[in-house]
């Protein structure tokens, strides 16, 4: 279990990266990298030839969240005024602009199946779903608050909605928050379902374990340093890595579901074995916070193994192969 | 019984003297002598009877009577006897003179001496008696030269006069010439063959020689002649002793103890006895045979040793008032401590132990002149320096002595302790090498210098160093199980995947069965329970019931401790938070334990679990300082003022107001307080402001070097508007702090920051702004991102400005202020662009696209203050809403304007590009015309010619028959030309449409963002009116509190009372005090504070539309 550096590419952006996430491979096409910045673009990055191969504008205040369809055709990315842009992956058309206000967009995602596009709704304290095939809003997860809090001031903030993940059934969403609290919905009853409690600090990034077995492991990248392995289904924490020595910005977890990779704002990207629970390796090429960790496809060439990107507030998107 | 009888004169009679019986009153016995007008020689023979039995006046009394004038006279022709008396008394005087030790004393007995030996040669010249009397006195008297030639004289006279030989043999040796003192005693001897003490006199010669095998010899054949010779026995018996083995040492006690018995007045046995005894630990014989030994000798260095080993008694017994004052004796007695330095290192020793450091010094100081390389003394001297405080000196001393014993493990370590707290570096150095000694002496290496070295590891930052130390001292326990359980990650983070299953398989089944069971006994928990992690004692508590015992030593708490803290720095908090609750589980007095573990819940802002935590510890005690300033500082963290000042001042009066760190915290306090109220009371402020000024200058005073109160002291100059000197206090401060590993102080690089923007350094204040992000926190800090925005917008960058706070935002994504800061960045953007009296249509789209997003913002800001309150108020969002739209409005004309005059320009460009072109064209057509011509004119002159040629070729046909085909050729170059000609041409108008469809493209965007504008009509007068508005922005402050506004900072109002003000927002920062391995926490910064100072950034930016309306 290593990454092995292929190559980096620096100055990829005008400005830092935010987001980054792997366009599944068409019949037209391989596997691409798409990436969002401060710079208020969007890119589209061929691994194999990383030159970039397409730069989408019209996001206004910056990139904070892209992702892309299961097919490879579609992908959507978010900024900070709070608009969803989804578009065509070859073209570059638009096809829908999302927004319902006062919620803004933090994280996105599609459903494994391809039908549900999730969207982390901040200050709403909701994870909004659209359908894809006619980009309509068709459900609002809301957290319930908290009982004998007021809606004061400041729980106002509190549960913000940062982050959200599919399961690889496509029948729950998890939610994570500022106030570092994950909550589990259940996606077909539009239900909320409960809290996973053990973070106090923001989650900004969440994910199911891709392993079939493990279909209920959920991991979850903190503020405080820790990434938490839960049972999203019986409420336990199953562990706890830290190593990191600031925020962990992101994580991902391998297509085998044996290892996860994070990125951190101590620069690092680091590769965990999840049997050894520790890190087994540490990288450091990226000189500023790593925002975004995706694993990519399987490769052609070598079922067992795949790509890892990373991509960073220094402006690099770096390609790593992963076996 | 002896007697002596004195004849009666002129009879035959006698009378009968017993010696034993003389007459206490030496009178009686004079009036006899004169009386019977007894031979001298009776005279002399009663006298010394009277020496004998002590008697020393009798003795004096009877000689100086016999040595009268009128027994001179009386007697004139009894030379000898005369004589005899004389050098008696001579020899008495120089005794006494020898024995003396005051000088003038001394003087005066030899003076004596020297008379009466002086009358005794007056009476015979040549007597030999004389003579060697004489020897003696110039012997006694130092006088080696006069002495033997006063022997000479004799021995010329007689060469085997034995006392002669003696003396100056005695001569010889006293200056070191053994060879020749041992010739003269061997003549001695020859001379008088039984005489024992003669050979004992050539025994020390050998001895001296260096020929102790002889000397023995000599000493044994004493022995045989003379059994009882106590000189030899002695002799013998110090000789065996010093071969310092055990059977040998058995003989020559047991010689001493022969000596001791034939003589028991032998100072040098009873010493030699004594000594024994003291080692085997009889204190009371010693007692008993030092003082006998005291009694019976008057030889200083005699002496000297006995005190010392009374001394040396009592010192081992613990009673060092005595031990001290024989020690003093001692070193009375021998004068110099070349001669006998051991008394002066016992005073030393008990100088020491009594406190009285001074002397004690001067007493090791006198033993290191004598033994300049003995390591005992100068580690002592090394101590005492160290108790002196003068740390240099013993840092010499200590490094001497590991220098010359570079195998002392102990120097090394009081070494070490000293370098501790100057030199780290090298006290690691030190305690490694004390290390490796002992090791190497396979000696048990203390815990406590495994856990100084490690101490020092982790105050390096070497952190993997430092865990190996703490590990090596904690050795075996139930630790053990848990790095097994975590320990597989742990150690195979550099090695592969295969080896790190085979290390797992290197343990035993056992400690693998141990390990699981940790590991099943730590995971899963309840998620719900999971923030309570770390209060959790149950995991000890299953352990012991699953039958793994938990056991920690006392003695190895401080390094668990220590590991802890150390897997704490290395993230490694899982681990790190399992021993700390291993420590509270078996000693719940451990406050440290309990307030680190508060500390890492509160880093992971599990502000819950740690408050409780902080209570536990002060459950134990109540005025624990750390845990108060703990708890003091979490509680300003939830806003709960009042009872954090109680809390400061609880902690403050726990420690008697020595401990500086609750002094700073209170002055922090204070210093927030002043600017915390949000109605502005100046005299409030200014007391408040006293009162912090007060407390850093307090703790200051204590301690000059305390970075916070500096810190703090700067913040409250810089408040007061004295810039110079509160940067100066922060760059010191700064400068001290960038130095040492272990403190970090984000604080003071802000602080300096914040006095570079209130004086108006821009970049300087940007570049340590980001500095300080990077260097501190990672980047990820949205407050010093939210200065530095300030920053780049008092430096009008307006884009770095924008990209700042959208970083923060994205840091701090539900912080709604940064996005009314941003709304509040585009719009000054665009106003300050729309001001512009020169400016490009790009520069105007670009307003216009900043507008839009400045509209977007603040609309989203609207909609969202419905979901919550995020502080300001609705109305005004509103109006930066209609203001930003207004603005809008106007920059869409503008752009329009400026997009019809760039496209009249573009036009007019156009028109004359195209001009130009036609002329170009024309020229071109002419120029090809004439080239037309001139080919034409060529073609016509080469027709002619060719109509020449073909005439004559006619002609030539005529004569041969051949073909025409030359005459083609030309006119297809012609053509080509032409058509390569044509071709640029078009090319030319490709551009050019081309140029013209982008205008076009450019002209339908414009008429988008025209379409945007809905009050096209009337934008010149709204323009108008918002320019001047701008121009008023320093308008009267009552219009701003009419707008609602309770802060009066107006930005662009350069005039004293605002720069304070903005300075004021500047400086709130707080301390941390980071002292090393105890106080980690931190009183963080106060929010409060410095949302406020947002706040009032916005609140002055927000008067722009205010004033609108």
């Amino acid at each position: 279990m290593k990454l092995a550096p292929l190559n980096t590419v620096q100055n990829a952006h005008d400005d830092s990266i935010w987001a980054a996430a792997w366009v599944p491979p068409t019949e037209d096409s391989g596997p691409l990298l798409l990436t969002g910045s401060l710079d208020e673009t969007v890119r589209l990055w061929n691994p194999n030839d990383p030159d970039k191969l397409q730069t989408n504008t019209g996001h206004c205040l910056g990139v904070v969240s892209v992702a892309a369809h299961p097919s490879g055709r579609i992908a959507a990315s978010a900024s900070i005024d709070s608009f969803i842009r989804v578009f065509d992956v070859a073209t570059n058309n638009t096809i829908a602009t999302l927004e319902a206000p006062p919620s803004e967009v933090w994280q996105l995602q599609f459903n494994p199946q391809g039908t549900t596009l999730a969207a982390a709704g901040g200050g709403s304290a909701s994870v909004k779903l659209w359908d894809t095939a006619e980009w309509k809003l068709i459900a609002t997860l809301e957290a319930p608050r908290p009982e004998g809090l007021k809606p004061s001031e400041r729980s106002g903030s509190k549960k913000f909605a940062l982050s959200v993940a599919w399961s690889p059934d496509g029948r729950q969403v998890a939610s994570g928050a500022m106030d570092g609290t994950i909550s589990v919905f259940d996606v077909p009853r539009a239900k909320f379902m409960h809290h996973l409690e053990g973070h106090c600090m923001p989650v900004r990034s969440l994910v199911y374990s891709s392993a079939p077995l493990d279909s209920r492991v959920l991991f979850s990248a903190s503020d405080d340093g820790h990434v938490h392995v839960y049972d999203a289904e019986r409420k336990t924490l199953i562990t706890s890595l830290s190593g990191h020595s600031s925020w962990v910005l992101s994580v991902d977890v391998s297509p085998d579901g044996a290892a996860i990779a994070t990125g951190a704002s101590d620069k690092s990207v680091r590769l965990w074995d999840l049997k050894m629970r520790a890190a087994t390796q540490i990288l450091t090429s990226h000189t500023d916070q790593v925002w975004a960790v995706a694993f990519g496809p399987t490769l052609q060439t070598d079922v067992r193994s795949c790509l890892l990107a990373s991509a960073s507030d220094d402006k690099s998107v770096s390609f790593y192969k992963y076996s | 019984m002896a007697c002596v009888y004195i004849p009666v004169q002129n009879s035959e009679e006698e009378v009968r003297v017993a010696l034993d019986q003389l007459p206490r009153d030496a009178t009686d016995i004079l009036d006899i002598l004169k009386a019977e007008q007894a031979p001298l020689d009776l005279w002399l023979i009663i006298a010394r009877e009277y020496f004998k039995q002590g008697k020393v006046d009798q003795f004096k009394q009877i000689l100086e009577e016999g040595s009268s004038p009128e027994i001179d006279e009386y007697y004139a022709d009894v030379r000898y006897e005369r004589i005899a008396i004389l050098n008696a008394l001579g020899a008495y005087y120089s005794y006494l003179g020898k024995i003396e030790t005051k000088y003038r004393e001394k003087e005066d007995y030899f003076i004596q001496a020297t008379k009466y030996y002086n009358k005794a040669s007056r009476i015979d010249m040549h007597e030999p008696s004389t003579w060697i009397g004489k020897g003696q006195l110039l012997l006694a008297k130092g006088d080696g030269e006069q002495a033997f030639n006063a022997f000479k004289i004799v021995l010329d006279g007689d060469r085997d006069n034995v006392p002669a030989l003696l003396g100056q043999a005695c001569v010889h040796f006293n200056r070191g010439r053994y060879s020749e003192a041992l010739e003269l005693y061997k003549r001695a001897l020859q001379v008088y063959p039984w005489a024992p003490s003669v050979r004992v006199g050539i025994a020390l010669c050998h001895y001296k020689l260096g020929r102790f095998e002889k000397a023995k010899q000599v000493f044994h054949r004493v022995l045989q002649l003379d059994p009882d010779n106590v000189e030899a026995l002695v002799a013998l018996g110090v000789s065996d002793l010093q071969t310092n083995q055990a059977f040998d040492i058995r003989h020559g006690m047991e010689k001493m103890q022969q000596a001791f018995e034939i003589y028991p007045y032998c100072a040098m046995s009873l010493n030699y006895l004594a000594n024994h005894f003291f080692f085997t630990g009889q204190h009371f014989l010693v007692e008993q045979l030092t003082e006998t030994a005291l009694a019976v000798t008057m030889h200083g260095p005699t002496k000297a040793h006995s005190y010392y080993n009374l001394a040396r008694s009592y010192h081992s017994k613990g009673d060092y008032e005595k031990a001290g004052m024989y020690y003093m004796a001692s070193v009375k007695e021998s004068n110099s401590a070349h001669d006998f330095v051991l008394p002066y290192y016992g005073l030393g020793q008990v100088q020491l132990k009594l406190g009285d450091l001074r002397s004690s010094l001067t007493n090791f100081e006198k033993v290191l002149e004598v033994l300049p390389e003995n390591c005992d003394t100068l580690k002592a001297l090394g101590h005492i320096y160290v108790q002196l405080e003068q740390p240099e000196k013993a840092q010499e001393l200590y490094r001497k002595a590991t220098k010359i014993d570079p195998r002392d493990p102990q120097a090394f370590l009081d070494l070490g302790d000293l370098l501790i707290s100057t030199d780290t570096n090298a006290a690691l150095d030190t305690f490694k090498t004390a290390r490796n000694l002992l090791k190497r002496g396979n000696d048990e290496v203390p815990l406590e210098l495994l856990n100084n070295i490690g101490v020092l590891h982790f105050e390096r930052g070497e952190f993997e160093l430092a865990a190996e130390a703490f590990k090596e001292a904690l050795g075996e326990g139930i630790w053990c199980n848990f790095f097994d359980a975590e320990g597989e990650s742990i150690l195979n983070r550099a090695q592969t995947n295969g080896e790190a299953r085979s290390h797992n398989e290197q343990l035993s089944p056992n400690r693998r069965a141990q390990a699981n069971l940790i590991n099943s006994i730590r995971y899963p928990i309840e998620a719900s329970s999971v923030i309570r992690q770390y209060k959790d004692l149950q995991l000890f508590q299953r352990l012991e019931e699953q039958g793994l015992s938990v056991e920690l030593p006392w003695d190895k708490v401080s390094a668990l401790f220590n590991l802890a803290r150390v897997l704490e720095q290395l993230h490694n908090t899982e681990s790190a938070s399992t021993f700390y609750r291993m420590i509270m589980y078996k000693y719940p007095e451990y406050t440290d334990a309990y307030l680190r573990l508060a500390a890492i819940a509160k880093a992971r802002n599990n502000v819950q679990v740690s408050l409780e935590l902080i209570g536990d510890a002060l459950k134990v005690d109540e005025k624990c300082p750390d845990a108060l300033l703990m708890l003091g500082d979490l509680e300003l963290k939830n806003d709960d003022w009042v009872k954090a000042k109680e809390t400061f001042r609880t902690a403050k009066d726990s420690t008697d107001a020595k401990d500086s760190y609750a002094a700073v915290c209170l002055g922090n306090w204070n210093y927030f307080a002043a600017n915390r109220n949000e109605k502005r009371a100046p005299k409030l402020e200014a007391t408040h402001y006293e009162k912090a000024k007060e407390l850093y200058t307090k703790v200051l005073l204590l301690q000059s070097a305390n970075l916070y109160a500096a810190n703090g002291a700067g913040m409250v100059f810089a408040e007061k508007g004295q810039f110079d000197i509160a940067k100066d206090l922060f760059t010191q401060v700064q400068e001290a702090a960038s130095g040492v590993f272990n403190v970090q102080m984000p604080d003071v690089w802000i602080n300096v920051a914040h006095v570079h923007f209130a004086q108006g350094n821009f970049t300087l204040a940007v570049k340590m702004y980001q500095n300080c992000l990077r260097k501190f926190f990672y980047n990820t800090d949205s407050q010093v991102l939210l200065y530095l925005a300030r920053t780049h917008y008092e430096a009008e960058q307006w884009q770095e400005c924008k990209k700042t706070l959208l970083r923060a935002i994205h840091m701090a994504p539900s912080n709604y202020t940064l996005r009314f800061d941003v709304g509040v960045t585009l719009q000054k953007f665009s106003t300050s662009t729309l001001q512009k009296t020169k400016r490009t249509v790009d520069e105007i789209r670009a307003t216009v696209a900043e507008l839009k997003n400045a509209v977007r913002v603040f609309s989203l800001l609207s909609a969202a203050s419905n979901l919550h309150s995020h502080g300001f108020d609705e109305k005004k969002i509103e109006t930066h809403v209609a203001y930003c739209k207004h603005l809008l409005e106007a920059a869409n004309v503008h752009c329009e304007l400026a997009e019809r005059e760039e496209m009249q320009t573009m036009q007019r460009l156009e028109v004359m590009r195209q001009m130009e072109l036609a002329d170009e064209s024309r020229r071109k057509a002419e120029e090809q015309r004439k080239v037309q011509l001139e080919k034409r004119k060529q073609e016509d002159e080469l027709k002619q010619v060719m109509q020449q040629e073909k005439h004559l070729e006619r002609i030539k046909e005529q004569w041969k028959s051949s073909s025409s085909k030359r005459k083609e050729k030309p006119t297809d170059d012609e053509e080509g030309g032409q058509r390569r000609r044509k071709g640029g041409k078009r090319r030319r108008k490709d551009k050019k449409s081309r140029y013209e469809s982008e205008e076009a493209e450019a002209e339908t965007y414009d008429q988008e963002e025209m379409d945007y504008d809905d009050n096209n009509a009337s934008y010149r007068e709204q323009y108008n009116q918002t320019n001047d508005v701008n121009d008023r922005e320093d308008a009267p402050q009552d219009l701003l509190a009419a707008a609602g506004l309770e802060d009066s900072d107006v930005d662009d109002d350069e005039a004293a009372p605002s720069s304070i003000n903005r300075r004021r927002r500047a400086l709130s920062e707080s301390d941390d005090e980071d002292e090393p391995l105890q106080r980690r926490q931190e009183p963080e910064p106060e929010p409060e504070a410095d949302q406020t100072a947002d706040m009032q950034m916005s609140d002055g930016e927000a008067n722009v539309g205010d004033d609108e309306d």
